[in-house]
């Protein structure tokens, strides 16, 4: 993780007007949206909203048709998934993506090989650190993990290339809230070490906890936008939630 | 939502099959029927030229037109590419020597009697093979010919690897006849497929399998049919090459090069078409006639470098190469000649208690690899509803539509359509009997026009002129009859998904499960769908079930909500309760409000 | 005394048809396609060692390190110019790339008739025979089952434990995580094939010694690959090594009783019985599936 700097630019990421979808379908109509750096950024909404198609396409997974996608003012919009991970950014996909056969040491040296060699040592410690749970079971293979273990695995592979901006699409998913509640807690620390995070989250309840701003999006759209504060008091979160 | 594993977002393209049909004019049909009846005549011809050489000449090449004809129809058709068709000419060839050798059984007797035993092996090995994945089918087909060699090089009684002679009792005339006949049915056969209801259900299997099971499609049935088919005019080739070489021996009955012979002829013609076998022998032959006189020792690898560049350069071959400019367009399958004027509307159904359920789920678990994807749901779906299915991604609906439709199967429990089981019923059955439904990301078929792809569902298996009218019908309630016999590329998204509700409705449904039908759709778009929604109960659907995100869109015109969580029913009742439940709204949300 | 004669020789043809079978897995399991010009490349191969032999005096197991590394170049420009084109998803894909390879087969397979005639041959020397205290053990057989064995062994270590072998193994087992780590999934197609074609090319210098081999019999060594790792279970290295176990003790024994021929239809045979019963194949993450 790359040390805490005074930021050049205040935004992370700046995503302008994207419009993306897969199979002939338009699911995202124009999403606008801005990641600041080295802070929290929450993405919510409930699913089928957009959320996952909307990672996916930052991630460089679905190649966008029009808009504007700018990683520290960097266009990266249209790029390879391989070389927007080269850019610096950690995807921790919804589903989690694990090489089912393969150690979770393994998942550490491919995600590590992203990172400069000379800094790979010392990342790898502060990454176990993080998740004490995994350094335990360095030799196992990821496919008979527990879930909240798979998950731990997902988001040290991605930390281990070093990234610049992380995409945490859905993490609580399938898993106990005591085990969203250990995942979530590592948040924090990740923002002390310099490393945006863009957030997607269907729940409310960790959330804001952690983030400074939120964006709502619905059908492809962003609804609503405001800090945690606002968004958390504001009685039609629902209303943009559910849509009725 | 499912999403593609193409990591660069392209849309993966179909790239075999030709892409339009489009009706010939009336002169185009006349200079057709001339000109073909003219080549016939230049063909029958052949033999009064007397001259040895091209008697020879026009015999292998219609014994390859048989070949190419029945390869396209088994490879082409229904996309289950066989690399083994070689199997049934050695099997005839074998079949009709022995019997001539050592029964009495005379030759125009041991012939027809070969063509028998090989459809019956196709008819076993089709049973085994087709149920695999295509790539199984093609390799056993590949294993199959040597396996055959082997056998008929070590059986003394058919001549070991030596071979047998065989008694010259047919005259060169005689086989060219016969090779014209065979040439002539499996012509025929590729012609019945190109204009039939089997045909367009081959079609099915080979653009999207899976979707055609759920249209009513028997895809088995007609996987195995076709096969069995292709069988045939090999077979009775064989039979004939055998008299015309008086000898036969395993190298030359099963000869692999044989096989990439009728390959490459198929695929340079245009795999999938009805003039592209001929075309393409022929022009090959002729060519490879003239070339192999100066480089014998490049033949195979002339041909192989050929299906190379063929798909890679122009997977439609000569065929689709003349598509582009507009010629040799394939006909749509039983479409009259403009959409019909009159309108019938599908018969009205029997009357039926108001209040029966049309749907029963009792107690439904559905597990897979450790994972509950349901877990003990039950409810019900009565006569005249419209049910919203809400709840996170994971939560399992779309695993209980591929329970009701037949795609998994329950680990417990049972589900009751109309108050009988479901259980053990083919989801191509399911669908017959009533039960329609429509995919997250529309799965049409690309190879056939709008009309083609709903007639596909309407047809239940069998070509009617009611299954022409309820067509015809689906398209104009969808508002797609102005398209009817657009290819499915110039379809926008809005439009895909009003086909998609054709089709459902041309299976005369009783019980219609929509798959998200509104994602990725813009505000007109919904409107259009939901005026063909709200007017389902008067095209006779009983019960409609939907799965659903877009819940702005659906809450008005459902009448009931159930709200599923981690496989589990968490909430179910009218939409404005429902959505005010705290259940529900702490399982969107994650918290109580 | 018999039964340990045949199960030694079951066991070292066991170890030729791994290393026969690992470079089909390697293809499949990253591609998704399998690679029908693979028994061409082996006999192609195969003959070039025979000509190598029979012209030098050299030792023709010299020839297996150059043959592999000529092989990953070949093998490398083939995947770019007629394989990457159509790299994608969904059957179509895998159909047609089949058909390629079917082509290029053909191609390969003229060059070896073209170029080394259509008879069979095999090699000459390394026929001595040892006698092991009532055993016979064929010295080409040795060498060629244990160097089988011991190239398969080094491809999975390779595999297991180096980067550049992680970044394959992981883009064959998921392709969005492998991608999430920077891997070009584009490129770790290339170096498959390149490698699946050499495994096959080295396999080719080896078989030559024990089996004689023709340029019209190319495809019956596909079939004999795809059926060690179809019945492995498609794309699992353990399942093919048991595979190739049990074809080379089945074969081995219908050989010692059914002679020659009864013995080439073993292969075909085990596969019609496991498309019946067990089209998975035997392979345990085959059942994970």
């Amino acid at each position: 993780m790359p040390a805490p700097q005074p930021s050049a630019t205040p935004e992370a990421l700046v995503v302008d007007g994207v419009v993306a979808g897969i199979g002939g379908l338009t699911l995202l109509h124009g999403v606008s949206l801005e990641v600041e750096a080295q802070a929290v950024t929450l993405l919510l909404g409930a699913n089928g909203a957009g959320k996952t198609t909307l990672m996916r396409t930052l991630a460089g997974l679905i190649a966008p048709r029009s808009g504007r996608i700018m990683l520290f003012g960097q266009s990266i919009g249209g790029r390879p998934p391989h070389l927007v991970a080269r850019a610096g950014i950690g995807h921790v996909p919804s589903g989690r993506e694990l090489f089912p056969r393969m150690t979770v040491a393994d998942h550490l040296a491919l995600g590590g090989r992203l990172c400069a060699p000379e800094r790979r040592a010392a990342l790898r410690e502060r990454v176990l650190e993080l998740f004490p749970a995994i350094a335990a079971r360095l030799r196992q293979q990821a496919g008979i993990l527990s879930g909240g273990e798979q998950q731990m695995v997902s988001i040290a592979r991605a930390l281990m290339t070093d990234p610049r901006l992380l995409l945490l699409d859905e993490p609580s998913a399938g898993l106990a809230p005591k085990v969203v509640q250990s995942v979530f807690q590592t948040l924090p620390k990740l923002q002390s070490q310099g490393v945006s995070v863009l957030l997607a989250e269907q729940s409310l309840t960790f959330g804001f906890a952690v983030a400074k701003r939120a964006y709502v999006i619905r059908d492809g759209r962003i609804v609503l936008t405001g800090t945690s504060a606002e968004l958390s008091a504001n009685a039609s979160i629902v209303k943009a939630y559910l849509g009725a | 939502m499912s999403f593609e594993r193409d990591t660069l977002g392209r849309q993966p393209r179909n790239r075999l099959t030709p892409a339009a049909a489009a009706f010939p004019s009336r002169g185009l049909q006349a200079y057709r029927a001339v000109a073909g009846l003219t080549i016939l005549a230049v063909l029958a011809a052949a033999p009064l030229l007397s001259s040895g050489y091209i008697l020879q000449l026009a015999t292998d090449i219609l014994t390859f037109v048989a070949l190419a004809y029945s390869w396209n129809l088994i490879s082409g058709f229904t996309g289950y590419v066989s690399f083994g068709q070689v199997t049934f000419f050695g099997m005839g060839a074998y079949a009709t020597a022995v019997m001539v050798l050592h029964t009495p059984i005379p030759w125009y007797l041991a012939i027809p009697i070969a063509v028998l035993l090989a459809a019956m092996a196709a008819l076993l090995l089709g049973a085994v093979m087709l149920r695999l994945r295509g790539i199984m089918f093609a390799l056993g087909m590949l294993g199959l010919a040597r396996i055959l060699a082997v056998v008929a090089a070590n059986w003394s009684f058919a001549g070991g690897a030596v071979g047998l002679t065989l008694p010259a009792q047919l005259t060169p005339n005689a086989v060219y006849a016969g090779a014209w006949a065979a040439a002539l049915i499996a012509f025929g056969l590729n012609a019945f497929y190109m204009r039939s209801g089997l045909g367009l259900s081959a079609m099915g299997v080979r653009d999207d399998e899976g979707a055609a099971q759920a249209l009513g499609v028997a895809t088995g049935r007609v996987k195995i049919l076709t096969f069995v088919l292709s069988a045939l005019a090999p077979a009775a080739v064989g039979g004939l090459v055998a008299w015309n070489r008086s000898f036969i021996d395993p190298t030359s009955a099963f000869d692999p090069n044989m096989d990439l012979q009728l390959v490459v002829f198929t695929l340079f013609g245009g795999i999938g078409t009805l003039w592209g076998p001929l075309l393409g022998t022929l022009v090959l032959m002729l060519v490879g006639e003239q070339l192999w006189a100066y480089v014998p020792e490049l033949q195979l690898a002339l041909y192989g470098g050929l299906v190379i560049v063929v798909v890679l350069a122009f997977p439609g071959g000569m065929v689709g190469l003349a598509n582009r400019f507009g010629w040799l367009l394939r006909r749509p399958i039983f479409a009259p000649r403009s959409f019909p004027a009159a309108i019938v509307p599908p018969p009205a159904p029997p009357s039926r208690p108001p209040d029966d359920t049309i749907l029963e789920v009792r107690d439904l678990s559905v597990h897979f690899r450790g994972i509950v994807a349901l877990d003990a749901l039950s409810f019900d779906v009565r006569r005249g509803e419209s049910v919203s299915i809400l709840g996170a991604n994971g939560a399992g609906k779309t695993t209980l539509f591929n329970a009701v439709t037949g795609f998994v199967v329950p680990s417990e429990g049972s589900i009751l359509y109309q108050d009988r089981p479901v259980g053990g019923l083919a989801p191509f059955q399911r669908a017959r009997q009533g039960i329609a439904r429509t995919f997250q990301i529309p799965r049409l078929m690309e190879s056939m026009t709008v009309w083609e792809n709903v007639l596909l569902a309407a047809q239940h298996g069998r070509l009617s002129r009611r299954a022409l009218e309820q067509t015809a019908w689906a398209l104009h309630i969808t508002g797609l009859a102005p398209m009817w016999l657009e290819s499915i590329a110039r379809l926008t998204p809005g439009q895909q998904r009003r086909l998609e509700l054709a089709r459902a409705l041309a299976l005369a449904p009783t019980l219609v499960l929509l798959d998200e039908v509104m994602a990725g759709m813009t505000r007109d778009e919904q409107e259009e769908i939901r005026g063909v929604l709200r007017r389902l109960p008067e095209f006779g659907v009983a019960a409609v079930a939907g799965i659903e995100h877009v819940i702005s869109a659906i809450a008005d015109i459902s009448d009931r909500m159930i709200v599923l969580d981690h496989g589990k029913k968490i909430a179910e009742g009218a939409p404005a309760a429902v959505l005010r439940d705290p259940v529900v709204i702490q399982s969107y949300l994650g918290e109580v409000r | 005394m018999l039964v340990l004669q045949i199960l030694i020789n079951g066991l070292l043809l066991g170890g030729m048809y791994i290393l026969l079978a690992q470079g089909l897995n390697l293809v499949f399991g990253v591609m998704g396609v399998v690679n029908l010009a693979h028994g061409a490349i082996i006999t192609v191969a195969g003959l070039f060692t025979f000509w190598f032999a029979t012209h030098t005096q050299l030792n023709p197991l010299v020839l297996l390190p150059v043959v592999f590394v000529a092989m990953l170049a070949i093998g490398a420009l083939l995947q770019r110019s007629l394989l990457e084109p159509l790299a994608g998803v969904g059957r179509k894909s895998e159909l047609l790339s089949l058909m390629i390879t079917f082509g290029l087969s053909y191609v390969l397979v003229e060059i070896g008739l073209d170029v080394f005639g259509s008879q069979y041959v095999s090699l000459p020397n390394l026929q001595t025979t040892w006698s092991l205290g009532g055993l016979t053990i064929n010295e080409a057989l040795v060498a060629a089952g244990v160097l089988g064995a011991a190239i398969s062994g080094a491809l999975q270590i390779w595999l297991q434990h180096t980067d550049s072998g992680k970044c394959l193994l992981a883009t064959s087992q998921n392709r969005i995580g492998a991608v999430a780590c920077g891997i070009d999934v584009s490129r770790m197609r290339c170096i498959a094939f390149a490698i699946g074609s050499s495994l096959a090319a080295a396999a080719g210098v080896l078989i030559i010694m024990v089996i004689p081999l023709a340029a019209q019999t190319a495809d019956s060594l596909t079939i004999l690959a795809f059926v060690v790792v179809a019945l492995g279970g498609l794309g699992d290295y353990r399942g093919a090594v048991l595979a190739a176990f049990v074809l080379g003790i089945a074969q081995s024994a219908v050989g010692y009783y059914g002679g020659g021929d009864a013995e080439s239809v073993v292969p075909y045979l085990l596969f019609i019985l496991f498309m019946i019963l067990r089209p998975q194949g035997l392979g345990r993450a085959a059942q994970a599936q």
